[in-house]
């Protein structure tokens, strides 16, 4: 007798995103299958992406394995991101870390400049992340919205407690937002829910956040992981959009990966394919060698 | 379907403040207001109650029995207090409750014998609470099986499969759809016994607004299902025109929904479009998110 191996077919798929302009742009999302799942009956159409992140002040956290492979570039944004495109990045991903009202409360105007011109400068889509402080954020984003008005770049976080004000400014500008929440599934839906109800979903990439190895993985794990099964087996309206694993920070917050550099790179590695087999679709990355051995082991 | 009224709940501060100090007058209003509602028992639930345990508990009881002529249900995990309570009941009283833990066998159960009264029993054991509905079954077998030996018959053991709320990550949707399933096949696992559940426990967590509107559907849907009797808040009048099958048209529709039909929405009223969608979320047939009605 032949065997034949089953073959199943899910109703939902992830909403295809488009992010950037012309030249500038990729798309994430678009499958209707679970992560890996090629053996389905569906399609991958976007394979995941890989940013590599850059802050808009030189960092605070000095660890020579962490910044050296950018050199002096660590205290000029733009020159950073440059560097990074030289790493083989889909997109880059700029955190606005300096308006943070207990770093340097620096201005949302002298942010929204930047981000203008590093738009002007790099040749990857853009993403970009404010500080998280909430009410902060929503002078900073949507004063960044404004100023790379139809620019179509991913902006975040929006938070349940600013998703009014930020959601609107992305909408308004034509970009597409991160939805933020404290890794509860059920808190993510209604945070879609609500930004929905004014943003078409085609506009939302959902940010779960994400946690290193050893610091609560499992969580973002598992949360990556439902979102998916939820969107793509029982057609979730509300949770069939892409997912961003912002996990650099994270990693490198950790002391193991201070400690020394194949530590540093093995907890970044593995933080990074485990929610890629989770079924994140962009990963945000801090070292570009890390962002090479994923991209190598998965190539393999 | 027999209603427990739950006001008298030591969580309620004008209660726990009320107890302290012997205020008979908020005590005696809510057994007052329960019983004009249509409750069929008034529960008292004091907690743990470690301090003045006997003499609180004779005060508390007569307190409540000069109010109402509805039997009690004694709510304590405290053997002690639990005794003093069931020593005062005029009324054949409900234990509430035992469970299958080792502690509550050798203590709570004889009690339920001693003063031959109803008593709840629980699902729960010495390992915590069963995860699934054949685990829930077969403990609930067990600590049956050992009531029954102490002379506690079927008919008199009321079981409750714990309900939990619905909003806590993920988890709590499977366990409402395993209750309802639980209570289900009770009757043919263990025939004669009566069953009955914490219902407000399943909104636990959520808006306050949007809470009523779990619990009425959830008791709908544990009622078709065959729930015998449910800790609840008489004082919803919603909730209580559902027990007394006056909303026969909602009940349909949430039966439906229990079976999966596709409902047309928009030839609804606002409010059955809540139901359907209230029970839809109790099936686990969609995510719950605290904005379920939005969606």
């Amino acid at each position: 007798m032949q065997y034949k191996p089953p073959k199943e077919a899910y109703k939902g798929m992830v909403r295809e995103v488009t992010i950037g302009k012309g030249e500038k742009s990729m798309k994430v999302g678009g499958e209707n299958i679970l992560p890996l799942h090629l053996f389905d009956d569906g399609t991958l159409p976007n394979p995941p992406k890989f940013a590599l992140e850059v802050l808009d002040m030189e960092p605070a956290d000095k660890t020579a394995h962490l910044i050296e492979p950018f050199g002096n570039t660590i205290s000029d944004p733009i020159q950073w991101a440059k560097k990074c495109e030289g790493f083989g990045v889909d997109a880059i991903c700029l955190t606005l870390i300096s308006t943070d009202p207990s770093e340097k409360d620096s201005s949302a105007d002298k942010a929204a400049e930047l981000v203008k011109r590093m738009l002007a400068q790099v040749k990857k889509p853009l993403i970009v992340y404010g500080s998280g402080d909430e009410k902060k954020d929503t002078e900073v984003l949507p004063k960044v919205a404004q100023v790379c008005a139809g620019e179509n770049l991913l902006i975040g976080p929006v938070q349940k407690e600013n998703y009014e004000v930020v959601g609107k400014a992305i909408l308004d500008n034509g970009h597409v937002a991160i939805a933020q929440s404290p890794l509860d599934i059920n808190l993510l839906k209604e945070l879609n829910v609500k930004l929905c109800k004014f943003l078409p979903p085609e506009r939302v990439i959902i940010d779960p956040l994400s946690s290193a190895l050893g610091y609560g993985i499992e969580y973002s794990f598992s949360l990556i992981e439902r979102v998916k099964q939820i969107g793509v087996i029982t057609k979730d309206s509300m949770t069939m959009m892409p997912i961003i694993a912002n996990l650099g920070d994270e990693c490198w917050k950790t002391k193991q990966a201070k400690e020394n550099r194949t530590q540093g790179l093995l907890w970044e590695g593995m933080t990074a394919l485990s929610l890629y087999l989770a079924g994140a679709n962009i990963l945000v990355l801090r070292h570009p060698e890390t962002l090479k051995s994923v991209k190598e082991t998965i190539g393999r | 379907m027999i209603i427990i009224g739950e006001n008298i709940h030591v969580i309620a501060k004008d209660v726990s403040v009320a107890i302290r100090e012997r205020n008979e007058k908020v005590i005696q209003g809510l057994a007052r207001e329960q019983t004009q509602s249509g409750a069929h028992y008034i529960d008292v639930n004091v907690g743990p109650m470690k301090k003045d345990t006997e003499e609180t508990m004779k005060w508390l009881v007569n307190c409540v029995q000069e109010a109402t002529d509805l039997p009690l249900s004694i709510d304590t995990m405290n053997p002690v207090a639990m005794e003093a309570g069931l020593k005062y009941c005029k009324k054949r009283a409900i234990l509430n409750s035992a469970s299958g833990k080792t502690d509550s066998k050798a203590q709570m159960l004889p009690l339920a014998k001693k003063y031959h009264c109803n008593v709840v029993i629980s699902v729960m054991t010495d390992k915590g609470m069963p995860p699934e509905v054949e685990s829930k079954i077969e403990s609930i077998m067990e600590t049956v099986s050992h009531a029954n030996d102490l002379g506690i018959p079927n008919e008199d053991i009321w079981v409750d499969p714990i309900i939990l709320p619905v909003s806590t990550a993920g988890e709590g949707q499977k366990i409402a759809v395993g209750n309802l399933e639980f209570i289900k096949i009770l009757q043919d696992v263990l025939p004669g016994v009566k069953s009955t559940v914490g219902l407000s426990n399943v909104s636990n967590g959520v808006p306050a607004h949007l809470r009523p509107i779990l619990n009425r559907t959830y008791l709908v849907m544990l009622a078709r299902n065959g729930l015998y009797s449910a800790i609840a808040d008489p004082l919803d009048e919603e909730l209580m025109a559902f027990v007394k099958g006056e909303l026969p048209q909602i009940t349909d529709l949430i039966y439906r929904a229990m079976d999966g039909e596709e409902t047309d929405l928009s030839s609804l009223s606002q409010k059955e479009v809540a139901y359907v969608k209230t029970a839809r979320i109790l099936m686990a047939q969609s995510l719950y998110s605290d904005a379920w009605l939005e969606v």
